[in-house]
């Protein structure tokens, strides 16, 4: 104050008018920074509401993402057991197929599915016979028909029937008299063995000199063999075995 | 007395209702600016009180020490250098200086007044 006593009087001296110019401006830069720190705030708390959601965005997807791995993982190793059984049911498969034939097969030998196919029918009959002689001489016996049947069966026949009943694993043939009892089941001469299988390996297997047919003929028994095209011999069902 | 004041809320009143967006970039200068501007209203009020006050010097501190502030703070940002921390550091020093100083001024004008005072009664009585 020492410096202006000559401008005392005046209303607006040179000194306050710079000084009303420089608190004008500094005043200015204050509110300025801080309206603009202000706004920057604002914008940071905006912002921030948005990082937040954001974050639980991320959040979730990689939760997301996670469980994508697990089931992929979890896929991965499906995939691999099925390959797994894949490749053994590869290795299988020949096996497999053999053992359903095979099944088939010993099915029909036990007489389950009914047999049909190419085959042999055999026909023994007695022959004639004088009075004077031993009617024993000239009759069938269970005997040849076994020697049938178990020629046929080593042949290779795959159902094997009698006069119309099928044999089965465990039938049993009995000799009573004049006739033969097969499973409970009497039977008169004459006997028609009929066997499903390859009808020329049977019947060569009858025929071979020495063979079953020879004998047969030895014992008087009237022989006729045919081979049929077709043959056609029922299931055995549980009830007439 | 009242002209500074006034003349502060003024300008507090037209920065705040200024609506002028400026980049990122400058708010170190803003920052800068601040400081300088605070400092040298110290430093006046500093010399007012110690009856050395100068129009020019208070005038040419004021812009100069903005436009150094300034510059410092140009150069940091173009030499990847925080230099405007350098200015930061000498106004805030010279702030709380300037502060002290008129905080002691002000206590011994006070402690002097009351001696007068106290002094004056009496032999008023």
């Amino acid at each position: 104050m020492k410096n202006s006593p000559q401008m005392k009087g005046a209303w607006l001296s040179r000194k306050y008018f710079m000084i009303l110019t420089v608190c004008i401006m500094t005043g200015f830069i204050l509110g300025y920074s801080y309206n603009i720190s202000k706004d920057k705030r604002d914008k940071e708390s905006i912002s921030h509401f948005y990082t937040q959601q954001g974050d639980s965005y991320q959040e979730e997807l990689i939760a997301q993402q996670e469980r994508n791995k697990e089931l992929s993982d979890e896929l991965n190793a499906l995939q691999s057991k099925i390959l797994e059984y894949e490749q053994t049911y590869k290795t299988n498969e020949d096996t497999y197929d053999v053992l359903a034939e095979e099944a088939e097969t010993l099915r029909v030998l036990l007489g389950e599915l009914p047999g049909s196919g190419q085959g042999v029918s055999i026909t023994l009959e007695d022959h004639n016979y004088n009075s004077s002689s031993n009617p024993n001489d000239y009759i069938v016996h269970e005997s040849h028909v076994f020697s049938v049947i178990n020629e046929l069966k080593i042949a290779g026949a795959e159902a094997i029937s009698i006069n119309g009943q099928r044999l089965q694993a465990h039938s049993y043939i009995s000799c009573n008299g004049p006739v033969i009892t097969i499973d409970g089941n009497q039977y008169p001469a004459p006997f028609v063995i009929e066997a499903v299988g390859n009808g020329e390996t049977l019947l060569s297997a009858l025929e071979i000199s020495g063979g079953v047919v020879d004998q047969l003929l030895t014992d008087h028994v009237v022989v006729t063999l045919a081979k049929k095209d077709l043959i056609h011999m029922p299931a055995i069902t549980k009830g007439n075995s | 007395m009242w002209l500074p004041l006034l003349g502060l809320i003024l300008g507090i009143a037209l920065g705040i209702l200024t609506d002028i967006q400026i980049p990122a970039v400058y708010e170190n200068y803003l920052s800068i600016a601040v400081l300088a501007a605070l400092d040298t209203m110290f430093g006046g009020i500093r010399a007012q009180l110690q009856n050395i006050y100068d129009d020019k010097v208070f005038i040419s501190g004021f812009f100069f020490n903005i436009a150094l502030a300034a510059g410092l703070a140009f150069l940091g940002v173009h030499l990847g250098v925080d230099l405007y921390l350098a200015a930061i550091f000498a106004f805030g020093v010279r702030l709380f200086q300037n502060i002290a100083v008129i905080r002691r001024i002000l206590i011994e004008k006070w402690e002097e007044y009351k001696l007068k005072k106290s002094e004056n009664l009496p032999k008023a009585r």
